[in-house]
């Protein structure tokens, strides 16, 4: 009985108009022995592209609830950008007060918060619990000259410079150890030669093909290398060693350097009382579970879950050492080598531009010719239909986080339209009227991808 | 022989009627993605991934090859007939495809990318059989320097789409990079002239500049010559496809198309964009007639889109032989892959044969399935140019929105897509070329970030892109590319005076 109610229920993801229907579902289902009703629909915001850790943390914690029937029906959006500042900032001002929307949230995001300056920090946020944690290790490819953990400290004592790490984005978990092993061994964090890579893929093929000194990375990510023998592990970032990995940890091998890139929920500010505890106890319910911890153990994720003032206290110390070792580091800027500075490229580039546009212009220029009478009359016919479709483009601008994306795209449509035509007004606004729909029908609820409802939401 | 049997397996296990079904499915969702401004195969799979947990691992990953190479047929439709490409890989096609659409020839220009993706999706998916570890291991030699000797030989391309004036083209081409240095500084994470604007941190998307430049450009720009001219009526030769001139023109850069697609499609460095590009200067470059480029060539059609999707199925050679995804389709399969308690990497291979060689084989149905279901749709598509301008454009608009809009949830994008548009339309009336400031965009920022990164690993010394040899090869031959057909010239010149 179950199991059909879930897989009717996955395939209506995202589909409002079939919770009608999953609610008369429910009620066949045995509910839970708790009075309040689970959340009808809760959506999940992962603050960064399909792919990453908190997109698969997000999409985890879907299936689960959903599996577990702790939500009804539950779905994942993305707002990448900024290494989760973004989707932060949407999250505090448009979701404010709103008790069934859960955000994906990080170590990372509080080193972007520093790095990028985001008026806006976990303090902004109503915390929720801590979900997971990930070690972090240093590899080299199996034929690497670095033998061991000793001789890398060896090199970078010597000359910081010569050591090159490869990892993950700037100011990131990747670099944060980077800066706290030199930080501990009595190296200038400021003078890591950190080489920041923007993916996972592209971080993962420099340290295999031996372009970098040495690699930081993820457990997960490198996990079936290692496992494979492709790649050595110098050593490991968690207090004890973990049991079935060939791995000796950065504390055992005289580094006093600890460190776990954990991942979190948060909700927005300003949730009612009854709402934040409704949130918390589907949480806790959810990391409970039989398939919660299959997915763990999937993923190679450690269990950190800690929910309330415990995990409020955690963010604030993890806040203070995150400061601190940014700062020390400089956000990776490097003053020995100045050919890769930042400086010399978007000036050339700009020169460029100025360049072109400047003989451009004066070609162009030279090349006019005089007006003539017809031209003065194609004229004013060309700006009347370029400014029906602009008129079209600032109603559409204007109209479509107030009256809704439909209504909006109705106008752009209509408008456009009449740049072309004169004849038939109200057949274009019906077929716009149409088209927009069908955009909305096929984005919003075929593919997920929310779009502004506005006064119409009440019927679509 | 071990690889054939292996394979042979690989079909017996996709030959199931319901993974059919899933291959069907994937395909059909995968071209209308394609179709669709803005949105892409990586958001489409990640959100099937729910919806696909109750299946078995086998069926989602020939649901998800399909939508993938799906997506490449998908995107050069709408780039031939309304000039606004639905994926980035499909830019390049614009150029020619749009044309031949304006001389009628819209269905031919549709037949020769669906054939082209075929043969080269098909020979691209034989080299991943039998050549992907081999494959991969090379990919592995190559670092910031080489990726930044790549981009400087894709940089070259530009000189075969500068269009009419070099000028105008090089302006173009400043422009996109100029708009390639708004954003966070990767190698710092330092915010360059992003004007306070967070949404501007992650620099303007590449989609963003496509569907502005083109399909509202486009707009934009023939509302500004209806005042002028009367409607050009555009009749349709015919619905059938090729002509047997236009065979013997297209064979030979479907073949070359996966000749450049495969191994470029292997290396991250800017996905299925880059081979399209290097595929059309190399057409031009070989052709009898490099003036008719820019005209209705149909080569420059045939040889991109065989390029894109060849590059589709390199792209899995890393990511099934080293667990590395090098676009951003590959980085949500390779999440799929983790779904199911899966790690792609060196063992996948030994540890789970089945799925690998299942999927592999879906891959050659799916190719199959494609061809069977463009082919016919090619004559349909081609009546798009028949639907009456004032909704058309209307259409283009309220698509274009969308699509930008979706990409990141965002008003800054929607802001930026108007604003794109206009630059586009007086490009446009100008005659200034669009793609170079397409190339700038996506290169741009490639470049500069590889290249400081090779210095910063060399410790600053610039020798690094000469002493290391694939590196200066690689810059040898953008030399070549660039002074070779002057030289060539300049010889004949002074040959024909002694003589």
């Amino acid at each position: 009985m179950s199991r059909v109610s879930f897989r009717l229920k996955a395939e209506a993801t995202g589909s409002h108009l079939s919770w009608g229907l999953c609610g008369l579902l429910a009620c066949a289902v045995p509910t839970p022995a708790d009075a309040q009703p689970p959340i009808q629909h809760l959506r999940i915001i992962a603050p960064a592209a399909p792919g990453g850790g908190w997109d698969q943390t997000a999409r985890v914690m879907q299936q689960v609830l959903q599996r577990t029937n702790l939500v009804h029906t539950s779905s994942v959006e993305n707002i990448p950008g900024a290494a989760g500042t973004i989707g932060l900032a949407r999250f505090v001002t448009a979701e404010r007060g709103n008790g069934d929307v859960l955000m994906a949230s990080g170590l990372i995001m509080l080193g972007a918060i520093v790095t990028h300056r985001s008026p806006l920090t976990l303090h902004d946020v109503t915390p929720v619990a801590r979900l997971t944690g990930e070690y972090e290790v240093l590899v080299v490819p199996a034929a690497s000259p670095v033998r061991s953990l000793a001789e890398l400290v060896r090199a970078l004592q010597t000359q910081p410079e010569a050591v090159s790490w490869g990892g993950g984005s700037a100011g990131g978990t990747d670099q944060i150890l980077a800066g706290l092993i030199a930080d501990s061994v009595g190296v200038d964090p400021r003078r890591v030669n950190y080489i920041a890579f923007s993916g996972g893929g592209e971080s993962m093929s420099a340290i295999l093909g031996g372009q970098v000194t040495v690699g930081v990375n993820g457990l997960g990510e490198f996990a079936a290398q290692i496992e494979a023998g492709t790649v050595r592990v110098l050593g490991i970032s968690s207090r004890e060693r973990i049991s079935g990995l060939d791995a000796p940890t950065l504390r055992e091998q005289g580094i006093d350097v600890e460190l776990e890139n954990w991942r979190s929920v948060v909700a927005p500010p300003g949730v009612a009382g009854p709402d934040r505890q409704r949130l918390e106890r589907t949480i806790d319910a959810m990391v409970r579970s039989r398939d919660w911890h299959d997915a763990l153990a999937r993923y190679r994720w450690n269990d950190r879950y800690l929910a309330g003032d415990g995990f409020a206290r955690f963010v604030d110390a993890e806040e203070a050492r995150v400061q601190g070792i940014l700062r020390k580091l400089g956000t990776g800027r490097n003053p020995s080598v100045s050919l890769a500075g930042a400086g010399l490229y978007p000036m050339l580039v700009l020169l460029g531009l100025a360049v072109t546009a400047v003989a451009t212009t004066a070609a162009a220029v030279r090349s006019i010719r005089p007006e003539r009478a017809d031209d003065r009359a194609s004229r004013r016919a060309r700006w009347s239909s370029i400014a029906l479709v602009a008129s079209g483009i600032v109603l559409d601008l204007l109209l479509v986080e107030r009256a809704g994306f439909v209504l909006a795209s109705t106008a752009l449509f209509w408008c456009t339209a009449r740049a072309f035509d004169t004849k038939h007004p109200v057949r274009d606004l019906a077929i716009g009227l149409m088209v927009s729909f069908a955009a909305y029908v096929v984005f919003a609820r075929l593919l997920e991808l929310p779009l502004p409802r506005g006064v119409l939401a009440r019927w679509i | 022989m071990d690889t054939l049997q292996a394979l042979a397996r690989g079909f017996a296990g996709a030959l199931t009627l319901p993974h059919l079904g899933w291959a069907l499915g994937g395909v059909t969702l995968g071209t209308a993605v394609g179709v669709l401004p803005g949105i892409g195969p990586a958001l489409t799979v990640a959100v099937l991934l729910p919806v696909t947990f109750s299946l078995d691992p086998t069926s989602a990953f020939i649901m998800f090859g399909g939508i993938y190479y799906g997506a490449m047929y998908g995107g050069s439709t709408t780039s031939i007939l309304i000039n606004s490409p639905g994926e980035t890989a499909s830019v390049v096609t614009a150029i020619d495809g749009y044309e031949m659409a304006r001389q009628g020839r819209g269905a031919a220009a549709l037949t020769t990318a669906a054939i082209g993706s075929f043969v080269a999706g098909t020979l691209a998916t034989i080299a991943l059989t039998f050549f992907a570890p081999l494959v991969a291991s090379v990919s592995l030699k190559f670092g910031p320097a080489e990726y930044f000797g790549l981009t400087i030989v894709a940089f070259t391309t530009v000189a075969a789409l500068l269009g009419s004036s070099v000028l105008r083209g090089l302006l173009s081409l400043f422009l996109g990079l100029a708009l390639g240095l708004i954003g966070i500084d990767q190698l710092t994470g330092d915010a360059r002239f992003s004007f306070g604007v967070p949404q501007l941190l992650d620099g303007i998307d590449v989609m963003v500049l496509v569907i502005g430049l083109f399909a509202v450009g486009e707009t934009l720009y023939q509302a500004w010559r209806h005042g002028r001219d009367d409607l050009q009526v555009i009749t349709l030769h015919d619905f059938t496809g090729m002509s047997r001139e236009e065979w013997r023109r297209s064979w030979k850069p479907w073949l070359r198309g996966a000749l450049i697609g495969f191994p470029l499609g292997v290396l991250p460095c800017g996905g299925s964009v880059l081979p399209t590009f290097v595929s059309y200067l190399v057409e031009k470059r070989l052709s009898d007639h490099p003036e008719r480029f820019g005209h209705g060539a149909i080569e420059g059609v045939a040889g991109p889109e065989a390029a894109n999707n060849a590059a589709a199925a390199g792209v899995l050679v890393p990511l099934l032989t080293l667990g590395l995804p090098s676009s951003a389709t590959a980085a949500v399969m390779l999440t799929a892959f983790q779904q199911y308690g899966l790690q792609p990497g060196p063992l996948l291979f030994s540890t789970r044969p089945d799925l690998v060689w299942t999927l592999i084989a879906s891959l050659y149905i799916g190719n199959a399935m494609l061809l069977v279901l463009n082919l016919p749709l090619a004559g349909v598509w081609a009546r798009v140019m028949l639907v009456p301008r004032p909704l058309l454009f209307g259409g283009i608009l309220v698509l274009a929105s969308v699509g930008a809009y979706s990409l990141n949830r965002s008003m800054v994008d929607l802001l930026l897509l108007y604003a794109v548009g206009a630059i586009g339309c007086a490009m446009r009336v100008h005659d200034v070329p669009l793609v170079p400031a397409v190339i700038g965009l996506i290169l741009g920022p490639l470049s500069e970030q590889q290249g400081r990164r090779a210095l910063a690993i060399a410790g600053g010394d610039p020798s690094v892109f000469v002493t290391r040899p694939i590196c200066a090869t690689l810059l040898v031959l953008a030399a070549a590319v660039l002074f070779g057909p002057r030289i060539f010239r300049l010889k004949a010149e002074a040959t024909g005076i002694s003589a």
